[in-house]
């Protein structure tokens, strides 16, 4: 992977921060963008704006066109099984709602549970304790074992047949851990669950194939995988959603309405009320074409080596420890303390030498609870970050170590 | 390494002033932001003529946050009710002696929003 060449399709890389060049190692919150894809926007916007699925014109019909046809290669990235069954959303965050909106509602009842894991992002929580609120369903959380995995030794016990449905991330936004969702969509569909994994942080970091596990429903965002912000992605099975009640109501999403009631539109448009974001949409498409041209493979190869030798580089650092499993069994992510300075006062000084980092809980606060945290500093690699700003990290680190540490 | 922190707030974090409680506060005041985990406790207790006669906190959290709490427990000595009603976020930063960029003022300001909700319930419970 050369990714000099990769680096200078990302304008926003050669900027400069306060006076130092910037290093962008906050991808896992929202990843920078490539040419191609700001490419694509400004294109329609130029060239062919117009509303999707209603003007009998030539804008309209290109319009409609493009963003259907990066349906379709969305479609074929994460190997669904045709364009039903992929949802557009604003992004992971609303397409867990609604499949806790409509397909929850019609399914949980009361004494039902939801089980859920320890590592998961407040969107994957919240939403189903609104549902479980509203249902008198309850919450179970699967635990994890101090060094970040699963404690896939206790699934059995709990998916007891009252579990109606396992909602688990694929990738841990703060541990970096990649789950065994294929063991764990086996053994609940055994026990009759439904299944939503939360991906996104898998789908812009490797291969996903929604047919291996043999997921129900999947979620992901644009905008962490080069793509635009209002865009997301909610895969389900086509009998699933066909049998689920509408999210949204209003344009789009009927066949035909009358004044008490109405029809809804075939899949996945049922699902998409109002003019959608055709044009992020298309910007999604020209992320997906983007992301396969360089492989999937090749990239998570080069956000492993990044990883290890991110890993390497600040264990070393007295005073730092690493939340989360080894190197070789996580995705790009690498969530640290270090010698008891606060992780806003890091980030503050790291950002003043140009480096971006998160700190805080990352949408995490009940794992950094059981981590008996309240913060940590993340640092986390995409296909355009380099072993060279890794060590600027590392370097820049050690200084704020011997300015801030107590 | 350049730093951005000011002498002053760099002090206070290392040698925060007034550090404790005090044996019968008139006004107790917190603040907790669960996002970062800062947390400051701030007691004040106020003498015969009104003024605020000595001023205590404890807390956790970032530099900003606790350079902040311990810088106020300096400037409020004197003041009367009236004037920590009246005190405002700009002379708060201005304590700290140092440009705080916008993501940062919530730390900054987390004694003041202390203060503000002690000052409330001191209020309710005079009766007034």
């Amino acid at each position: 992977m050369d990714t000099a060449r990769i680096r200078a399709d990302f304008p926003a890389l050669s900027c400069t921060v306060h006076s130092h060049p910037l290093v962008f190692l906050d991808s896992a919150a929202s990843s920078q963008k490539p040419l191609p894809v700001l490419e694509a926007m400004e294109r329609v916007y130029r060239e062919y704006y117009a509303n999707v699925h209603r003007g009998i014109y030539a804008f309209s019909e290109e319009a409609t066109l493009a963003y259907e046809n990066a349906r379709d290669r969305v479609a074929s990235f994460i190997n669904a099984r045709g364009r039903e069954e992929i949802v557009f959303t604003r992004n992971t965050t609303e397409a867990i709602n609604l499949v806790a909106y409509t397909w929850g509602r019609a399914n949980i009842r009361p004494g039902d549970r939801i089980l859920l894991t320890e590592m998961e992002h407040h969107s994957n929580i919240v939403p189903w304790q609104l549902l479980a609120q509203e249902k008198g369903a309850q919450l179970v959380y699967l635990p994890i074992t101090d060094d970040g995995f699963l404690r896939m030794d206790l699934l059995d016990s709990l998916l007891d047949g009252q579990v109606k449905l396992v909602a688990v991330t694929m990738m841990s936004n703060v541990l970096g851990t990649i789950n065994p969702v294929r063991e764990i969509v086996q053994k609940a569909h055994g026990a009759g669950a439904v299944v939503l994994v939360d991906a996104a942080q898998a789908v812009p970091h490797m291969p996903v194939d929604v047919q291996d596990p043999d997921c129900d429903f999947l979620a992901f965002s644009g905008h962490k995988m080069c793509g635009p912000t209002g865009i997301g992605v909610l895969y389900g099975k086509e009998a699933l959603l066909e049998a689920m009640p509408p999210f949204l109501g209003g344009g789009d999403m009927i066949r035909k309405v009358e004044w008490e009631s109405a029809t809804w539109n075939r899949l996945p448009w049922k699902f998409e009320a109002g003019t959608p974001a055709f044009v992020e949409g298309i910007g999604l498409g020209a992320a997906v074409d983007y992301l396969s041209g360089i492989g999937m493979e090749a990239i998570a190869a080069h956000e492993r080596g990044l990883t290890a030798y991110a890993m390497e580089r600040l264990s070393v650092l007295p005073g730092l420890s690493v939340i989360g499993p080894p190197a070789h069994q996580r995705g790009g992510v690498v969530a640290f303390t270090f010698r008891g300075i606060h992780p806003h006062d890091i980030a503050h000084m790291l950002d003043m030498e140009g480096i971006a980092v998160r700190a805080g809980h990352h949408c995490a606060q009940p794992l950094h609870r059981r981590l008996g945290l309240t913060a940590t500093v993340r640092a986390s690699f995409y296909l355009y970050n380099t072993a060279e700003e890794v060590d600027r990290l590392a370097q820049t680190l050690e200084r704020v170590g011997e300015t801030l540490g107590r | 390494m350049s730093t951005f922190y000011s002498e002053t707030i760099l002090d206070h974090y290392a040698h925060p002033r007034n550090w404790g409680r005090l044996p019968s506060p008139d006004i107790v005041a917190d603040n907790d932001d669960p996002s970062c985990g800062d947390q400051v406790h701030l007691e004040i207790a106020l003498g015969p003529d009104g003024r605020v006669a000595q001023v205590a906190f404890e807390g956790e959290g970032c530099m900003i946050s606790m350079a902040s709490a311990s810088l106020f427990t300096e400037h409020l000595q004197g003041k009367r009710i009236a004037d920590l009603e009246g005190l405002t976020e700009e002379e708060v930063l201005g304590w700290l002696d140092a440009p705080i960029p916008p993501n940062r003022r919530r730390c900054a300001l987390s004694p003041l929003i202390a203060l503000r909700a002690g000052l409330a319930a001191y209020r309710r419970a005079a009766g007034g």
